[in-house]
């Protein structure tokens, strides 16, 4: 349904900066009915991929083809068959749900009879049945990303694409747009492409596709991918972690990774992170402010092939956010 | 195309009628400096082959003009906010043709600019100017073509920006100056020769003249006046290459360099 095909995009240089190269060489193929999550931090290539796939920019070199359409030849054939919601919200706060509804439903071609029918469906899915009349000025964050989707949902599309739709929601609001996104998708066997860096929400999509430095590290189900990590590994706080990773390394030969404060041994054989857990104690108990044993959860998948924690994008997204 | 269009002209217009500050600001500004200056410069102000016009009539096209202006300024600004508040985006990814964008928001400022002028209209005949069908449907006609070329040339200028504080200096260094040398304020008749180039090459001097015309002459002596045919066609060659420039604008996007290894 949706096919990347070596994709390559280059911002051109100029004299303050050399040419950046965003994305490079990615091929991806999403079959139909799929729910992929593309995740990766920032700078990763996700925002100049999702504005491609929009149709909003040109790539130095590649294809893309939706629902067998080659999105950069047949624009308008490709887009029919798409929606889109945004991470800043898309929708005019000075008209009322239905006033937006209604444009887009004149922006994709429908009216009478058919608006009606889809409009009526669209609402049913979300909360906006008794909402319709009021300006969006007056609903809240979560409903206010309802109307998003209720907009994407009166098209029929066949491809929703959803770049992190679910930023600055509380958990109940996200929980819930999820919630609505993946029983639509289920019921329409809609495709959807949605970029996220909360893993919560990766756990439950088919499968999940990791991006750094415009390449693809890895796309598979959530289930593979954790495993990859094996199912145990020991982690550990401490202030003193740059110090003990070499001692830990040249005792254990065990290899340790570190991510600020923190010490992973990833790599530990099943069933050996117990014994593993006891030496580290026995030897460094003093230089250890917490350890134990977890199982790999996408996060750590995350952590584990980017080098960056959910921390360390959530600083950098507020630093990018920052006046 | 043209659903889309006036769909999203609708929308300029209804979002214009919910900011009542809006309609007051564009509305009362223009009636101000009418009023205050017309009266200002009434006693001392007399253009030549208009010696029995006072200020305050002379003034009253280059207030119309004025008033389409500002109608463009305010719905070019809408541009930047539609892009900032992200509603621009969801037009952009919708299968419409970017000609559709275009003239909805060229349409929707013509719309605003219209109420305000046809109001304005009303005003005619305290100033003693009897005004037929003829002269009506004339300057009804010329709203609509200048309003449009004021809006698809604020269009063409703001679609680029990224914040209003640039359209503003726009505003102020060409936007402004193309209303003050049209003749709106002062005649072009007695202007040093500079000026007087300026003005002549100022497509929005011609639009006044297309505004000024059907307040003194009937149509069949306007479509046999030179001057008056010549300012028809020159604001409708404005109007049209500033809404193909725009055009243009919306068709660019982002194109990927050139590999960083090639």
């Amino acid at each position: 349904m949706i096919e990347i095909s070596h994709l390559t995009h280059t911002y051109p240089g100029n004299r303050k900066s050399p040419p950046r190269t965003a994305i490079d060489d990615l091929s991806l193929s999403i079959p139909a009915g799929e729910f992929c999550i593309l995740s990766g931090p920032n700078g990763s290539g996700k925002s100049t991929l999702f504005r491609i796939l929009c149709g909003m920019a040109l790539p130095s070199s590649g294809t893309i083809r939706i629902g067998g359409h080659d999105l950069f030849a047949e624009p308008a054939a490709a887009r029919a068959r798409m929606s889109v919601v945004f991470q800043s919200p898309a929708i005019d706060r000075h008209l009322s749900v239905a006033e937006n509804l209604r444009l887009q439903a004149t922006l994709y071609g429908l009216s009478g009879a058919d608006y009606k029918a889809r409009l009526g469906e669209a609402v049913e899915w979300t909360d906006l049945r008794d909402r319709l009349a009021d300006k969006v000025d007056t609903l809240s964050g979560g409903l206010a990303r309802q109307v998003e989707l209720a907009k994407c949902l009166l098209t029929r599309p066949e491809i929703i694409l959803l770049d992190e739709p679910t930023t600055g929601l509380d958990p109940n609001s996200r929980r819930n747009f999820i919630e609505a996104l993946q029983r639509i998708q289920r019921q329409r066997k809609m495709t959807v492409l949605m970029t996220s860096h909360i893993f919560s929400e990766a756990e439950d999509a088919d499968r999940v596709a990791i991006m750094k430095g415009g390449r693809l590290l890895a796309c598979d189900s959530p289930q593979a991918l954790r495993a990859r990590l094996g199912h145990e590994m020991v982690v550990l706080q401490s202030r003193r972690a740059e110090s003990l990773l070499p001692r830990i390394e040249a005792d254990l030969g065990i290899a340790v990774r570190r991510y600020g404060d923190e010490l992973r041994l990833e790599e530990t054989v099943n069933g050996d992170s117990l014994p593993i857990l006891e030496r580290l104690l026995g030897l460094y108990r003093g230089d250890i402010d917490s350890i134990a044993i977890k199982q790999p959860a996408l996060e750590d998948v995350f952590v584990h092939m980017t080098g960056k924690t959910a921390q360390d994008i959530e600083r950098e997204q507020l630093e990018i956010e920052a006046p | 195309m043209i659903r889309v269009a006036l769909a999203l002209a609708q929308r300029e217009f209804i979002r214009f009628l919910r900011q009542p500050q809006r309609v007051v600001g564009t509305v009362a500004q223009p009636v101000l400096f009418w009023l205050f200056l017309g009266t200002g410069f009434s006693s001392s102000f007399r253009a030549p082959g208009m010696e029995q016009v006072s200020y305050l009539e002379y003034f009253y096209p280059g207030v119309m003009l004025m008033m389409m202006l500002f109608a463009s300024i305010f719905s070019s600004i809408t541009i930047i906010e539609d892009r900032d508040a992200g509603f621009l985006q969801s037009v952009l990814v919708a299968p419409v043709s970017r000609m559709a964008i275009v003239l909805g928001k060229v349409l929707g400022g013509t719309a605003i600019a219209l109420v305000q002028t046809v109001i304005f209209t009303i005003a005619a005949p305290f100033l003693g100017l009897s005004l037929g069908a003829g002269a009506l449907a004339m300057l009804l006609g010329a709203y609509v073509l200048t309003s449009m070329g004021f809006a698809a040339m604020g269009f063409f200028f703001a679609w680029p920006m990224r914040s209003s504080s640039g359209f503003h200096a726009i505003m102020m260094v060409f936007l402004m100056p193309l209303w003050m040398l049209s003749g709106a304020l002062f005649p072009i008749e007695r202007v040093p020769g500079w000026l007087h180039l300026l003005m002549n090459i100022n497509p929005v001097a011609h639009a006044l003249v297309l505004l000024r015309t059907p307040l003194y002459m009937s149509v069949s002596e306007a479509f046999q006046n030179q001057r008056y045919l010549l300012a028809l066609a020159v604001t409708a060659v404005w109007t049209i290459a500033c809404l193909l420039g725009s055009m243009a604008r919306v068709e660019t996007r982002d194109k990927g360099g050139a590999p960083a290894s090639a």
